[in-house]
């Protein structure tokens, strides 16, 4: 019995010296590690960034929208923030894929929303959506160029912004502020509806001297 | 007599700029003044100056062109952590700044600029407003170890005139001829190994020349603020220098420059040689060649790397993704107005920049030649180096050194190839 006492005696201490170390938790075998959030929000948009420049439009489209599938009805609140970064990329490549984006295997049903662009009116909010988030970057950054270029694209995509994208792009051109070969394909594009094949050809050359891929000088080819 | 071929360079430049009056006028010739055997002339008489600076004024300039981004004992608050060049990259080198060990790293390989910056704390005692004065209209490499110099300013002579007034405390010209031994001077200099900090072109060179071979440790403070002897007749009196070497710490607390334990006569003896030995013409660093377009191909992502990262970002980049700074080439800063220019990408290097009148611009805008501005700076920059200033346009990097010709080149080869991506 006195040695069963004993051994609870000694386990209890054992427990009691176990516990009272416990509370400095670097000896219970290290420090204790709060949990870590990575943002990789970040990370994911410069990827984003780079896929769009590479030309690949639908797989930038489809990491932001996995990234945040509520992209569409986020307030940027100011330039250069990843809201309005994601935006932009995500803008664009509805824009150059004329409101339909081919991410149906990239991502889940549920957050395909109207981006596949299965109908007319799909593929027209897409557009109208591209238009008005470009045009909120535009307003907070209202004298960049590039911005500038970028929103013409878009415009240009819709057959009542064409007049004002054009107008848009003919000011840049003639201060070599046009920024992108896309946005010189769109020049070359709305030159030609406008009759002006010389200009289109101008158009073009410049995408052509800009771009690393003549395709992408195929706008609506 | 020495002065001469220097002061005839700086009124042809001031003819070839423009300048309604020129900065420094020839001095008489004059014959040796001062006991030695030594070749010696008179100090350069004052620049003449009708502006009278006016000091008040010269405060507010001050803060307008945040001369306490770099230097200390301005009389202003110290610009913040994010706009303080000097204090961050020597955060930087002491692993101060919060940033990851391999960005840290990185960084160490190339911040090897405003690493220091001289103070003007009693600058008074230590500086003539005529030569701040000068400096800040034109200026010029005085500190040949160090990799930066003082940037070109958007100032006007009248402005530079107040910032030196303020800076000066309003303190008039020194007009005192040297009366010491310029011969025992040279053997002062020689004895107190001056050298070991100091470059003196112009002059049979010093013993023991210093050289920044190694990287930036605190250690190397004095040798980098450390400037040419040759400017001393600028910059300073008889009197002035004559105490500054007796007792360097007493005239201005908390200098680099050491006590070198001179008596008197050693220090009017030394300061007598710096101010009036004759001087060789300075040795003029030739402007590169103009290399010719390449046959290859050149990409944005080739001239992203090569230069416009290495050299231009800094200053030019996007606010958003640089603690909210884009640099002074973008936001505005050291008395530049924002222009907005912003190199972080291919599309916003096309942006352009905005002009004195806030319109957008090209950078690749012809200038008056043809060249396209973004060459013409970095033109430009090569040529401020060998001492010609470009009235249209600034050299960049501000203050830095000028790049290759082969960086020119591949940058003028982009923009004729149309600027492929």
């Amino acid at each position: 019995m006195k040695k069963l006492g004993a051994m609870v005696m000694v386990a209890v201490s054992a427990f009691s010296v176990v516990g009272a170390v416990a509370n400095d938790a670097k000896a219970c075998g290290g420090e204790w590690v709060p949990a870590v959030e990575i943002d990789h929000r970040p990370e994911g948009i410069a990827r984003a960034e780079k896929a769009l420049k590479k030309g690949d439009h639908a797989q930038a489209a489809a990491m932001i929208v996995r990234m945040m599938p509520h992209v569409k009805d986020l307030k940027a609140k100011k330039d250069g923030t990843l809201v309005a970064r994601a935006q932009r990329i995500l803008a664009l490549a509805v824009a150059r894929n004329n409101g339909a984006l081919p991410i149906k295997k990239e991502l889940p049903d549920y957050v395909q929303g109207t981006w596949l662009g299965k109908t007319a009116k799909d593929r027209s909010a897409n557009l109208e959506w591209s238009v008005a988030a470009l045009r909120k970057l535009h307003s907070m950054k209202s004298d960049d160029a590039a911005v500038q270029s970028d929103l013409a694209e878009a415009l240009a995509k819709v057959e009542k912004y064409r007049g004002e994208a054009k107008e848009i792009l003919e000011k840049l051109a003639e201060k070599d502020l046009v920024s992108s070969p896309e946005a010189y394909a769109t020049l070359a594009d709305l030159r030609s509806a406008a009759g002006d094949a010389e200009g289109q050809k101008v158009a073009l050359k410049r995408c052509e001297s800009m771009a690393k891929s003549a395709s992408v000088c195929r706008v609506n080819a | 007599m020495a002065r001469l071929p220097v002061l005839s360079l700086a009124l042809l430049l001031a003819g070839f700029v423009g300048c309604k009056k020129p900065e420094q006028k020839p001095s008489p010739e004059s014959s040796p003044s001062v006991s030695g055997s030594l070749a010696v002339v008179d100090p350069p008489p004052p620049t003449p100056s009708n502006l009278v600076g006016d000091a008040e004024r010269g405060r507010s300039l001050v803060e307008k062109f945040e001369c306490s981004r770099c230097h200390e004992g301005t009389g202003v608050p110290a610009a913040t952590f994010e706009k303080h060049c000097v204090t961050c990259h020597q955060d930087i080198w002491n692993d101060k700044f919060k940033a990851a060990p391999d960005k840290i790293a990185k960084w160490k390989k190339t911040v090897v600029h405003y690493l220091n910056a001289p103070s003007f704390e009693s600058a008074n005692q230590t500086l003539d407003p005529a030569f701040i004065q000068s400096f800040l209209m034109k200026p010029r490499k005085l500190r040949p170890n160090m990799v930066s110099s003082m940037p070109r300013l958007r100032i006007t002579e009248q402005e530079a005139a107040d910032v030196a007034a303020y800076l000066t405390k309003g303190r008039k010209p020194a007009t005192e001829r040297p009366t010491g031994d310029a011969t025992r001077g040279r053997a002062v200099l020689e004895n107190k190994a001056c050298g070991t900090c100091h470059v003196f072109t112009g002059v049979p060179e010093l013993p023991v020349k210093p050289t920044l071979a190694t990287a930036w440790v605190p250690a190397n403070d004095p040798i980098e603020l450390a400037p040419d002897l040759r400017f001393a007749r600028e910059r300073i009196g008889f009197s002035e220098l004559t105490r500054w070497l007796l007792d360097p710490a007493q005239v201005k607390p908390g200098t680099k420059m050491p006590k070198m334990g001179l008596t008197e006569q050693e220090a009017k003896d030394a300061a007598t040689y710096l101010l009036s030995v004759k001087l060789e013409p300075p040795v003029k660093k030739p402007v590169p060649p103009r290399l010719p377009v390449l046959d290859r191909k050149v990409t944005f992502d080739e001239v992203d790397t090569q230069v416009l990262r290495k050299t231009c970002r800094h200053c030019h980049t996007n606010p958003d993704i640089a603690r909210g700074d884009g640099g002074p080439g973008m936001t505005g800063g050291f008395g530049f107005a924002p222009r907005k220019l912003d190199f972080s990408t291919y599309e916003s290097t096309n942006g352009g920049l905005l002009d004195l009148k806030g319109e957008r611009m090209s950078v690749f805008s012809k200038t008056k030649d043809g060249t396209p501005l973004l060459v013409a700076g970095l033109i430009a920059r090569q040529r401020e180096e060998a001492g010609e200033i470009d009235p249209d346009v600034r050299g960049m990097p501000l203050g830095l050194p000028a790049v290759s010709a082969e960086d020119v080149q591949l940058v003028e080869t982009w923009i004729a190839q149309g600027r492929p991506q």
